[in-house]
């Protein structure tokens, strides 16, 4: 199922009920130029009939209240899932757009099939060379920086103490602005160092903490393989990205330790062993990730077209250079608009999931008000008697009607507001004392554009299923009405 | 006296699957102004239905009624409902007041279709009409909470809120002891008096007895038509 409404869910969510709203006034318009509902002009008139209906309600309070239960339990529900959607759908979001929603990555991917690799030796020789760096730039101006990177596991030392498995990222400043990084302490790393070969780094905030748990790290010099760096600063804890499937997997920023890519190519080389269990790895690699930040505005559809350009034209062009398919892109934004599509989608099914369970709701109030016109049949002949005309009685079953289910609505609201505060804290609470689902989070973010629409289709739904009971109650004789027992 | 109330051939029938029951067969009858009339014949002579059809609640199947100068028998189902509004009154055997509803509203209850502003104004002037009936103490009671005669005099000063051209009774002191029922028919002669023109259905003497004018109907038909001025006269007198 592709639902694309080319418009945003919650826009979408506050034009319906902005229609909703505009449709049920022009209604009311209508009906009080015609005569059939007493607003304008006698709002005293409208007010007593509410109150009446209000008084026949509270005579049979048990009664009225089961009868609303269902708009309550459809009320509260739909505002509490589309709350719980909205809330785990925007932790995806913010997952993603830490990302970087107009960067695309294209990263270096060791070949499936190792026996056609081009190995020199025991080198295994893959992946985004220099030369395709020098292509990137043939996009000119609508990229904003690039930001190579070579990624490799080592063991960094400082006297006794040492973080066997850090990553080294050897890069550039930019990576800084591109991946958002905040520092701690120091700075980060400045386009002399490159230039100059320096051998300073930025550690990640884990093995700055075990390395120097009593030192100010900036400043000190710790060992990675056979060459010492001087720490010029230290990143602020970050939080590691959930790994939102596809070629994107979980990383963990606060056990990186960055270098200037010069000085990594420099003292380590292009040749970078890794040893692994028993054996021992040569890769030749000369960036295992280069990030292209596209200039454009996210939040603009022409914004959006051109990372998908740029996107597009980066396949294109690697497609041609690497027949070997050793190389992955990842336009993080396809996965903020599939995200968004599920969204869309989510808040579809949530609407029709609504209309049933307060389309059951109303099927509740009907079979009630239908019992209740029998009930007060001799009451109907009365007011008739007494000069009420049938829209007259049509009016006070509607509007005992639509007083039922408002106030089912607001109270269903009212329940399901509270549940998307209360539900995650006690989530929380039982997360800590028990074992299951420890992992699991339950973010909530209360939905605004449910709660008017929920509110808006009990009204409805009271208009409509309060109307046939009401119209039998109208239609009656009234001289039947009064010999009724 | 100007006639109030005007019938010219009034048929009524009812249609029962594809029997017809012929239960006003051609009445002709005129009441003043000020009078008070009683309706009276066995069960089954029409008497009701001539009630229901005065009080606008019944559709006449030929005739003409005119209710002043208003013809009202072309009328649609809305125009009598504003008809029964404006000009009628009904007092009923059972006294029909809304079980959920106070003295007060029970009285205001017309107002509600007349299109009327309520406020305080009407407020005070249901209360006065409850005083005047001598519920003025039970203002706030409901029905269930009073006797039969108080209910039904609830159900006169209901009659009357909305200053009726003409107040319809059906059998009202039917569910009544004789104590009672005098309380009530003094009420009503009070009434009468004030200038109200009152048409009520009885089925006994002693009650028609306090009427002006007693109209006996017999299979759809005029039986009698009897002034009873003298009696009243000798009762004024007393």
């Amino acid at each position: 199922m592709s639902v694309d409404l080319g418009i945003s869910p919650r826009l979408f969510l506050l034009l319906f009920a902005a229609g909703f709203a505009a449709l049920v006034a022009a209604g009311a318009l209508v009906a009080n130029r015609t005569g059939h509902l007493p607003l304008a002009g006698n709002w005293a008139k409208f007010r007593r009939s509410v109150s009446l209906a209000v008084k026949s309600l509270w005579l049979h309070k048990l009664r009225s209240f089961l009868s609303v239960l269902g708009i309550i339990i459809g009320t509260g529900s739909v505002i509490a899932l589309m709350s719980f959607g909205e809330g785990s759908m925007q932790d995806a979001l913010d997952d993603i757009k830490r990302q970087g929603a107009t960067n695309i990555i294209v990263r270096s991917v060791k070949p499936p099939d190792d026996s056609s690799t081009a190995s020199v030796g025991w080198v295994t020789a893959y992946g985004l060379t220099r030369d395709d760096l020098e292509q990137f730039t043939t996009f000119g101006d609508a990229v904003e920086r690039w930001v190579p990177m070579r990624v490799f596991p080592t063991q960094v030392r400082y006297l006794d103490r040492q973080v066997p498995n850090a990553r080294v990222i050897a890069t550039v400043p930019d990576y800084q602005l591109v991946n958002k990084l905040e520092l701690a302490r120091g700075r980060f790393l400045v386009d002399t160092d490159d230039d100059e070969y320096e051998n300073y780094c930025v550690l990640g905030s884990e093995i700055a903490e075990k390395l120097f748990p009593y030192e100010d790290p900036v400043g000190m010099t710790v060992g990675m393989r056979t060459h010492f760096f001087v720490v010029v600063g230290v990143a602020k804890e970050r939080m590691p990205t959930g790994g939102t499937g596809g070629s994107q997997a979980a990383e963990d920023y606060n056990k990186d330790v960055y270098v200037p890519i010069r000085t990594s190519r420099r003292r380590f080389g292009d040749v970078i062993s890794v040893r692994t269990s028993g054996s021992r790895i040569n890769e030749k690699v000369d960036f295992s990730q280069v990030t292209l930040t596209v200039r454009a505005e996210v939040d603009t559809p022409e914004g959006r077209a051109r990372v998908q350009a740029v996107g597009n034209e980066i396949k294109a062009m690697l497609d041609k250079r690497h027949p070997k398919k050793d190389y992955a892109v990842t336009v993080p934004l396809d996965k903020l608009e599939e995200a968004e599509r599920a969204q869309t989608r989510f808040t579809v099914l949530m609407g029709i999931v609504a209309c049933i369970s307060l389309f059951v709701g109303g099927i509740g109030i009907m079979n009630i008000m239908l019992a209740t016109v029998t009930e007060r049949t001799r009451e109907i002949g009365i007011r008739r008697a007494l000069g009420a005309k049938r829209k007259d009685i049509t009016m006070q079953f509607v509007v005992e009607a639509v007083v039922q289910t408002t106030v089912g609505g607001l109270v269903g609201a009212a329940i399901g507001i509270f549940a998307v505060y209360a539900v995650p804290a006690l989530w929380d609470v039982v997360r800590v004392w028990s074992w299951i689902g420890s992992e699991v989070r339950l973010p909530a973010k209360l939905h605004v554009g449910s709660i008017f629409v929920s509110l808006g289709v009990s009204i409805l739904v009271g208009v409509a299923f309060g109307l046939y009971p009401a119209w039998r109650a109208a239609k009656l004789d009234p001289i039947e009405a009064l010999r009724h027992v | 006296m100007p006639a109030i109330v005007r019938i010219v051939d009034l048929v009524k029938n009812y249609y029962l699957g594809s029997q017809t029951v012929h239960v006003l067969k051609g009445l002709n009858l005129a009441f003043d102004e000020g009078d008070f009339v009683a309706l009276m014949g066995p069960s089954g002579s029409g008497k009701s239905t001539l009630l229901n059809v005065l009080g606008c609640l019944d559709r006449l199947t030929s005739g003409q009624y005119y209710l002043g100068d208003v013809n009202v028998s072309e009328m649609s189902d809305d125009q009598l409902s504003e008809v029964r509004s404006t000009y009628l009154g009904f007092i009923f055997q059972s006294y029909n007041l809304l079980p959920q509803y106070t003295v007060v509203e029970n009285v205001e209850l017309p107002l509600l279709y007349q299109g009327v502003k309520l406020d305080a104004a009407t407020k005070a002037r249901c209360v006065a009409l409850a005083e005047m009936v001598g519920l003025g103490d039970r203002l706030d009671h409901r029905p269930l909470q009073l006797s039969g005669g108080q209910q039904q005099r609830v159900a006169i000063a209901r009659s009357l809120v909305n200053d009726p051209h003409l107040i319809l009774g059906d059998e009202p002191t039917g569910n009544l002891d004789s104590k009672t029922s005098i309380e009530i028919m003094e009420m009503l002669r009070e009434l009468n008096r004030a200038g109200k023109t009152i048409i009520m259905v009885t089925h006994e003497n002693d009650i028609a007895a306090w009427a002006r004018r007693v109209v006996r109907l017999r299979d759809g038909r005029v039986e009698s038509d009897v002034r009873n001025d003298t009696r009243t006269t000798a009762e004024l007198g007393r």
